[in-house]
């Protein structure tokens, strides 16, 4: 290497760096907190070849405009914010969950699962219930895998505060589909292929703001991320098959 | 793993995705496959004819996303994306046709056996895909 391109790099790292008495360089006090933070994180950093040739891609630039960024990576002054959006959520799910007639599961709805000829309103409260109930469930899974595989302990709080966001998507679908019943579409079978379509669709984006959310709170790499929602997403599907065989 | 030398994972989801959209022309009940159930239940308007088709849309879709991964392993989220989307159709039809069809399942024909070991291996190549390290 030439003394030139030497003196390029050296000047290029010349906030991390610095020439002591014996002419030798040394990490500055801001270099070694660069180096030790590199250290301490390097299994969860993702490495930025990967992460701008791979977020580039229409697939994930579309869900990345899709995924409400700032309610999930939030500081603390926007704690009460996120939390009454995250309680809202909760709240237009439970009560379309309820007017829908849908037994939730994860971020599966059963609708086979009702084991009730008519939908009253009692059930339709208990069927509310079940979604609140839901989400603190698909929760704690979700904290419990991080923790069991990853050995992730940190954010519990945060990430329950903003955990309510995964189901911001089923709530339109919830929506949708009750206007799909209300006008009588649901009855023709195209507008059921494309209400099997949307809940798929819905769920895929349900299933990207999980992976991003456990990405932020819980400090894991997007990859195991992604394992995490793959296994609990199957492992309800399992569940529900099971329950409806 | 010496198996690993020799084999590339990565053609789990490539024939998953085969063996998917294959199961669809295959015998499955009464020696009917997926396809000529569709057709029939079609031909009497029965409302959720469209379900029949689901397997061989998974296999489409898991096909383009074990392409992309074969093509370049930068995308293996994108792949992983894709196949989450493939992978809907066919639980929904699992879930919808299952359950009804459980009396005749013991009696189910070679395409039954081809789209569950082909949702099988698309399982586990996601699985795969997440856990290669990046070179």
């Amino acid at each position: 290497m030439s003394t030139g391109t030497i003196y390029h790099h050296l000047d290029t790292l010349s906030s991390l760096i610095e020439q002591q008495d014996n002419k030798k360089y040394y990490l500055s006090e801001l270099g070694l907190l660069a180096y030790t933070s590199l250290i301490d994180n390097k299994d969860n950093i993702i490495t930025p070849e990967f992460s701008k040739k791979e977020f580039n891609s229409p697939i994930l630039k579309g869900l990345m405009f899709l995924t409400p960024k700032t309610y999930i990576n939030y500081g603390n002054k926007r704690t009460y914010s996120v939390m009454i959006f995250t309680i809202l959520i909760a709240l237009i799910g439970s009560i379309f969950c309820g007017l829908n007639g849908l037994f939730p599961l994860f971020l599966f709805f059963g609708e086979s699962l009702m084991i009730f000829t008519t939908v009253d309103a009692n059930i339709q409260f208990l069927l509310a219930l079940f979604f609140i109930g839901n989400i603190l469930l698909y929760f704690l899974i979700n904290e419990g895998l991080s923790r069991i595989i990853y050995r992730k302990k940190e954010n519990t709080l945060k990430f329950l505060a903003s955990f309510a966001i995964i189901f911001f998507p089923l709530d339109i679908y919830l929506v949708l589909r009750f206007i799909l019943i209300s006008t009588g579409s649901l009855d023709f079978s195209y507008i059921r292929v494309l209400d099997n379509i949307l809940m798929i669709l819905f769920q895929v984006w349900s299933l990207w703001l999980l992976t991003y959310n456990l990405c932020i709170n819980k400090k894991l790499k997007i990859e195991n991320s992604l394992i995490i929602s793959l296994l609990v997403h199957y492992g309800g599907f399992s569940i529900i098959l099971l329950i409806s065989i | 793993m010496t198996i690993k030398k020799y084999l590339d994972f990565r053609l789990l989801g490539l024939t998953g995705s085969m063996m998917l959209i294959i199961s669809e022309f295959l015998p499955w009940f009464s020696g009917l496959s997926l396809l000529n159930i569709y057709i029939l239940t079609t031909s009497v308007a029965i409302e959720d004819s469209f379900l029949y088709l689901f397997p061989l849309i998974c296999g489409i879709i898991c096909l383009v996303g074990a392409i992309v991964i074969i093509y370049n392993m930068v995308y293996k989220i994108n792949s992983v994306i894709i196949n989450f989307i493939g992978l809907g159709f066919f639980l929904i039809f699992v879930v919808e046709i299952i359950p009804r069809d459980l009396l005749y399942i013991p009696n189910a024909g070679i395409g039954f056996y081809f789209s569950i070991i082909g949702s099988i291996l698309i399982f586990f190549d996601i699985l795969n895909i997440l856990l290669i390290k990046q070179e």
